[in-house]
């Protein structure tokens, strides 16, 4: 309910500025905005848009995990990998989208490895670094406890290493999910071929404010509701480990 | 001689400029018990952690004649998401063995419990159950009851005498309280203040069936004991 006035209230304030700014190329209304909308939901483009940033999304998200969790658990359990590790990383971190594009058309052009790749090296440092930093708070109660009955080191591992790992895996996974649309989006609008950023690129062509707006909820909501699903799921899984002993 | 199951000689410890242990020497021989008494800081964990060879950086010397350990340490160290089962598998794959000292430590039922499905004592009994597994041939007590209530820690204690007239292990226990002491040591050892002695070695004469707090030799020698404790 209070969402739902939450809503209520962002939809007025939103219908009052662009009364009062009149500049419908900078703030078009609520009404322009979903009448627009209304003629994407019927509109085949917009679905294969939606459906070509979503795999793209989740082959980000998979291969993020899939690189990001391994080589972030090695970084936290070891600080010689850490300290290896840790300025590549960094520097992946720092480096801009920008870059980024400039050498990914010029390796694979206008297409759908551009913003799969951006995507990528724009979220692996986070899983990497959240992963590592999941590993170097296990509890060394934990590790001590398990030195003195002399358990081997693959089950000190197995069990609590990777235990201590999941609640941070799936916060990754929750950030990743949050952040990984915005991502892709960006990059379809500046290299790609397909998708909801590909949309707004023509639109921002055409001038049609209110298209652009209408993605960008759908955007938005693809995330939250990727989140949502992803936190509901997660939650049921992670009972166990949100207890404290 | 031969029944020594861990001997110490001028032990000595120090956290850098900090001392902690200033020339520790004791002897404790196969199926004896012994309780450390001392101020807090004065080294009593770090000795128990040199002993389970879990702190190698020390002066003097340290024989330890024993294979198996059993430590009971202050907070349960359960690992959280697993079962009680499964928490005690961990250490020992002998399942025969894990449900004998469920049973004789009440705990026949919880074993698919998640730690924090269960009370304090119960997870410190499970913290036992685990020392006791591994079949130890001296059991490590790191102040175990410190967080239970009265009724808890004497039926625990009830249980873990009960365990060692079966089982004989050797026992090294760290507390503060000279009733716990009493109830469970052949030997109490005073320390005193950082940097830390042993400044007496108090043997407890009392049979088995003495041990009760409301017995008057056990007043007596609490009496006793609080009197050398508060010299120190």
């Amino acid at each position: 309910m209070k969402i739902l006035l939450g809503i209520l209230i962002f939809l007025i304030a939103w219908q009052v500025f662009s009364v009062v700014l009149n500049v419908p190329l900078i703030l078009p209304s609520p009404y322009l905005t979903f009448e627009s909308l209304s003629h994407l939901a019927v509109q085949l483009d917009t679905y294969q848009a939606i459906l070509s940033t979503v795999w793209k999304s989740l082959l980000v998200l998979l291969t993020v995990i899939a690189v990001g969790i391994p080589i972030g658990f090695f970084m936290g359990i070891s600080e010689s990998v850490y300290e290896i590790f840790r300025p590549a990383v960094t520097v992946v971190q720092a480096v801009p989208v920008i870059s980024w594009l400039a050498l990914v058309i010029f390796v694979w052009g206008i297409g759908w490895k551009g913003p799969v790749v951006i995507g990528f090296l724009s979220l692996l440092p986070i899983s990497i670094f959240t992963t590592a930093s999941g590993v170097r708070s296990t509890d060394k109660n934990l590790i001590e406890m398990a030195k003195v009955y002399r358990v081997p080191k693959v089950k000190i591992v197995k069990t609590i290493y990777l235990g201590s790992l999941v609640p941070f895996i799936f916060s990754t996974v929750e950030v990743i999910i949050g952040d990984v649309w915005k991502v892709i989006v960006v990059a379809e609008y500046l290299c790609g071929s397909s998708g909801i950023g590909v949309l707004i690129s023509w639109a921002r062509q055409y001038v049609d404010v209110p298209k652009i707006y209408a993605l960008t909820i759908i955007t938005v909501a693809l995330g939250i509701a990727s989140e949502r699903v992803a936190k509901m799921a997660f939650r049921k899984i992670l009972g166990k480990w949100q207890i404290p002993s | 001689m031969a029944d020594t199951i861990l001997r110490v000689e001028n032990l000595k410890k120090d956290f850098g400029a900090l001392p902690v242990i200033d020339g520790w020497n004791l002897e404790l021989v196969k199926e004896e018990r012994i309780a450390m008494i001392g101020p807090s800081g004065c080294g009593k964990t770090t000795f128990l952690k040199i002993i389970a060879d879990l702190d190698r950086n020390f002066l003097g010397n340290v024989e330890r004649n024993f294979e198996r350990i059993g430590f009971v340490f202050q907070e349960p160290r359960l690992i959280p998401w697993i079962s009680v089962m499964e928490n005690l598998t961990f250490v020992s794959s002998d399942e025969d063995k894990i449900i004998f000292f469920l049973k004789a430590m009440r705990l026949e039922g919880f074993e698919n419990y998640l730690p924090s499905q269960l009370s304090g004592g119960m997870k410190q009994r499970v913290n036992l159950v685990r020392a006791l597994i591994v079949d130890p041939e001296i059991l490590i007590l790191d102040e175990p009851f410190a967080s239970l209530d009265m009724p808890v820690k004497f039926a625990i204690i009830e249980d873990i005498n009960a365990l060692r007239n079966q089982k004989r292990f050797a026992i090294i226990m760290i507390t503060h309280d000279t009733k716990e002491a009493i109830s469970m040591a052949d030997r109490v050892l005073i320390l005193s203040k950082r940097p830390s002695k042993i400044v007496e070695d108090v043997k407890i004469n009392l049979q088995e069936g003495e041990r009760d707090i409301s017995n008057t030799e056990f007043i007596k020698i609490e009496s006793d004991l609080m009197k050398k404790i508060f010299f120190y």
